[in-house]
């Protein structure tokens, strides 16, 4: 077989600034299907367990973008991330203490599948997720950022942290007059439309 | 002057390891072929600063090998780590096992799985399928040119395979020669009027987006 007797070596530990889904599993096999749902050159697919959770959270650079869960519990690194950080977070099964209030949960690993595939094609007035990292505009601007990722894959839902950490994709938004901000609506934050700008 | 393009190649059967190779020296690539994964770390070493390879295959599977001091593992972990450019194609008789394919993923989260039981004919015919690209209105002919096909003109550039071979994924090039190498394709591009443009995602990492017009039409491929 090809198991390498390096574990610290595993090439999902490496940093790498793409979008990044961190699935965390006891077995790996919702990752494997993680991977079969996701279109390709979208995001990359880690496939972490408990004891490489911390690690490989770190080499999402700056932060998974999403991050998938089932029986399993929150490791103190990733339980910060999730704290502080806009990161789409689907669960199955019983839910994990800690896990952030924009946290979604999932009876079925098929409907879970499905939310994950609508987040990859999310589309929120013309702003795409570019494949690997970035959001396209209608007029083939890229747009950097993985809050502006995150805000755009989570439409309409949006993400319950403090109004602070979305400044600054609400002030790229109307630098490209796009139409759109991030603002509070109840707990959470998330994009909606503007009444300045083109709305595209 | 250019050099052909290298091909990583890891197969413990001698047999299946010559008819790779001649396949790809048809194809005027340069194989570098392993029997062992400590070959295939030697050869990825050797060649750590004079090139990187445009394809690696490797077989999961490596019970025949010569050597068994490092797995097929430690060289897809080593490509996911050094080489993440490069694109993967892992083969094994057990691809379909969940175990096996996420073993395959942690090592490298980017490789593409193929069955081994589908038979050498088609691993060949998707390496194919890969290497002969087309991208809007640019084609890869024989591994070592980009052609754009309105006006059948010819971009020779490995940085430039290296590209279409990866589209629609984000490409990083690692010294100021390659992405120059890069910036010179794009502008080529930009002159021919192709329906392909160069997109820089800062960092050195680069991808090609055809416009939506021709884009529509075109399969994301890599089947």
């Amino acid at each position: 077989m090809g198991v390498t007797d390096a574990p610290w070596m595993l090439g999902v530990r490496a940093p790498d600034r793409g979008r990044a889904i961190l699935v965390v599993t006891v077995d790996g096999e919702l990752a494997v299907a993680v991977h079969d749902a996701v279109p390709g050159g979208m995001a990359v697919i880690r496939d972490a367990r408990s004891e490489d959770a911390d690690e490989i959270t770190a080499a999402c650079i700056p932060w998974p973008w999403m991050v998938i869960g089932s029986a399993v519990s929150l490791t103190p690194a990733l339980a910060s991330v999730l704290r502080h950080r806009p990161v789409l977070t689907y669960w199955l099964g019983d839910p994990a203490a800690g896990l952030p209030g924009h946290a979604r949960y999932f009876d079925r690993p098929a409907a879970l599948l499905d939310a994950v595939r609508r987040a990859c094609v999310a589309d929120v007035g013309g702003m795409r997720l570019a494949p690997g990292s970035g959001v396209e505009l209608d007029d083939g601007t890229l747009m950097r950022g993985a809050t502006l990722e995150s805000l755009v894959a989570a439409y309409p839902h949006g993400f319950a942290l403090p109004t602070h950490n979305f400044r600054a994709v609400s002030n790229a938004l109307a630098r490209h007059n796009a139409g759109w901000s991030a603002q509070r609506d109840g707990a959470c934050v998330r994009l909606v439309r503007s009444h300045v700008g083109a709305a595209r | 002057m250019r050099a052909n393009p290298e091909v990583l190649i890891l197969e413990d059967d001698a047999e299946t390891l010559d008819e790779l190779q001649d396949h790809f020296a048809r194809r005027r690539f340069h194989p570098l072929g392993a029997r062992s994964a400590s070959r295939a770390l030697s050869l990825l070493e050797n060649n750590r600063y004079s090139s990187r390879p445009v394809l690696a295959i490797i077989d999961w599977d490596l019970g025949k090998a010569p050597d068994r001091s490092a797995s097929s593992g430690d060289v897809l972990s080593r490509l996911a780590r050094e080489l993440r450019e490069c694109p993967v194609i892992v083969y094994s008789q057990n691809i379909d096992a969940f175990n096996v394919r996420s073993q395959i993923q942690r090592s490298h989260p980017r490789a593409l799985l193929h069955d081994k039981r589908d038979g050498d004919a088609s691993l060949l015919e998707r390496i194919d399928r890969m290497l002969d690209r087309t991208v809007g209105d640019l084609r890869i002919h024989d591994g070592t040119v980009v052609v754009h096909l309105p006006s059948l003109d010819q971009h020779h550039h490995r940085e430039a395979i290296r590209l279409v071979v990866h589209h629609p994924e984000i490409v990083t090039f690692h010294s100021d020669t390659a992405t120059k190498a890069v910036r010179r394709f794009g502008e080529w591009l930009h002159t021919h009027n192709s329906a392909v443009r160069l997109v820089s995602h800062g960092n050195r990492k680069y991808r090609l987006s055809v416009t939506a017009s021709e884009g529509a039409a075109q399969p994301s491929d890599e089947a």
